[in-house]
């Protein structure tokens, strides 16, 4: 589904952030990136969303060379990936319900036809009562949630999260990573969870991509 | 008041909630640069509509008369040439009729001159016969001029250089109205462009999310078009009612300053403040020439800083 030969990233005439990157992913797989602050997981991560082109090597994704996409083949392959940040960025002056139906939105789909799926969805992620609620009523944890239902309800093939456990507490943070795996048993999602959270992968079988000063260390 | 009438004007069809938000300071100021510059543009509209319609108005007005002067020539008899010139523009084609001032009107004509009860009986004072013209395009106003050589000391005056002054004063103010017309609209369109920019930078959370998510340029050219449409549409309607109301005001305000003769006057010079229908509907139309504006703008706006930063 994803794979990555030789790839290089720097910014610029900076140095290279990201070196001799070779590695796959098989599509419903589950995968923790990791590595100290600065290793490269979220240029990583920037380069698997199709926001940043390699400086050299080459990125496949779903079979296709990314270097030689246009513009709107582009958009429609970043359709089929979803994103969850740290920082979550909910649109303020959305409901809770608005927030997670935007992609649907994006899509052209109308309310009648989104309502039931985001509902159900909400529900699902235990939102159901904080549909209406602006993102600013909700806590950490809830905007995180709300966050990767928004990420998931156009149904991606794959899912990454960038550090999607660093604003709430480690309690909630293990809810969240079984959120996210149960996401990838029931939708059969691909997911791709960076997080320097070594505690935190302990508590989960899947493998691990390690990132350091740019470098693949260990992917098993 | 404002808040309560824009909430009548309809935002959006469907009932979700607008992406980028309706209610910002970069709106707010949108909001009120468009009010003015509609205002101002209906005003400057309505303004060169007054005064071509009064300049049509007068010019008609003396169009539809001229004049016959006769100097008193020694050797002449005055009457006898009145009633020549007289009867010689009856029968001019063209012509509804014809009548010689008496001399008592004559004096009247002087006396703003020479001041009341003077007796100008021992002085001759030159002669005129107003002729009125039934149709001034059909009249042939050349041949009375023939005609007239044949009575010593009578002169045809066709106020026509009144009236090419007239026009081209007027003429002169139509174009500098729609000058101003033209540099509101540029102007506006500079307002446009800088508070689109101003919006795009505000709201830029939003455009990294919906790039995030999915969205293409259009989609997102495309919200905030939407957005800037409704402002430009409540802006060039509030700017075209307070422009109206403006006109209203004036009307009102010259009737009641002066004095029923002085605006009789008043209105024979320089034209009534009535709008008249044609000029309603010239402001009515303000409204959406400035948000077609203000959309095709922004969208532009938008789409160039789009491609410019994705």
């Amino acid at each position: 589904m994803i794979e990555f030969s030789d790839v290089g990233l720097r910014y610029g005439n900076g140095p290279e952030i990201l070196k001799d990157l070779t590695f796959s992913i098989e599509p419903g797989s589950f995968h923790f990136l990791t590595g100290p602050s600065g290793a490269g997981k979220t240029s990583l991560l920037r380069l698997l969303l199709l926001s940043l082109k390699p400086s050299r090597g080459r990125v496949t994704m779903f079979d296709e060379d990314v270097s030689s996409l246009t513009q709107d083949r582009l958009l429609q392959m970043r359709r089929h990936i979803g994103i969850v940040f740290q920082e979550f960025r909910l649109l303020d002056h959305l409901t809770t319900f608005e927030n997670v139906a935007l992609p649907l939105r994006v899509l052209g789909q109308p309310e009648s036809e989104y309502r039931p799926n985001v509902t159900e969805l909400l529900e699902w992620v235990g939102l159901g009562e904080r549909m209406d609620a602006p993102p600013s009523l909700l806590s950490g944890g809830e905007k995180q949630r709300a966050a990767i239902a928004r990420a998931v309800i156009a149904r991606p093939k794959v899912l990454l999260a960038d550090e999607p456990t660093g604003n709430v507490d480690p309690e909630l943070s293990s809810r969240l990573v079984h959120l996210f795996a149960e996401l990838n048993r029931t939708l059969g999602t691909t997911i791709i969870l960076a997080t320097h959270e070594l505690p935190l992968l302990d508590q989960f079988p899947y493998p691990r991509m390690l990132l350091s000063k740019g470098e693949l260390v260990i992917h098993d | 008041m404002i808040e309560r009438f824009l909430a009548l004007i309809p935002r959006r069809v469907g009932g979700a909630a607008p992406i980028v938000p309706e209610r910002s300071v970069a709106g707010r100021t949108l909001l009120l640069m468009i009010t003015i510059m509609s205002f101002l543009s209906a005003v400057t509209l309505g303004g060169v509509v007054l005064v071509q319609k009064s300049a049509i108005a007068w010019s008609s007005d003396v169009g539809r008369e001229v004049t016959i002067q006769i100097r008193p020539v020694q050797g002449e008899v005055m009457e006898s040439n009145l009633r020549t010139a007289v009867s010689l523009a009856q029968a001019t084609p063209g012509v509804s009729g014809a009548r010689a001032l008496t001399l008592e009107e004559s004096q009247k004509l002087l006396e703003p001159w020479l001041g009341a009860g003077l007796d100008l009986t021992a002085i001759e004072v030159p002669r005129l016969v107003v002729v009125q013209l039934a149709d001034p395009v059909d009249a042939d106003i050349e041949k009375l001029g023939r005609d007239l050589e044949a009575v010593k000391g009578a002169s045809l005056d066709t106020h026509a250089a009144w009236r090419q002054q007239l026009n081209t004063m007027a003429g002169t103010i139509v174009f500098s109205g729609l000058m101003i017309l033209a540099l509101i609209g540029l102007a506006t369109m500079l307002a446009i462009i800088f508070a689109t920019r101003g919006a795009m930078a505000t709201n830029r959370e939003i455009v990294d999310v919906l790039h995030y998510i999915g969205a293409s340029n259009k989609f997102i050219a495309g919200e905030f078009q939407g957005r800037f449409l409704s402002i430009g549409l409540q802006g060039g309607l509030l700017g075209a009612v307070a422009a109206v109301l403006f006109f209203m005001l004036i009307g009102t305000a010259a009737g009641n300053m002066l004095s029923n003769q002085a605006s009789a006057q008043f209105g024979v010079l320089f034209g009534r403040f009535a709008l008249g229908w044609d000029g309603m509907f010239g402001i009515i139309l303000v409204v959406p020439a400035i948000a077609a504006l203000t959309a095709v703008t922004s969208r532009h706006t938008v789409r160039r800083y789009l491609s410019q930063t994705s």
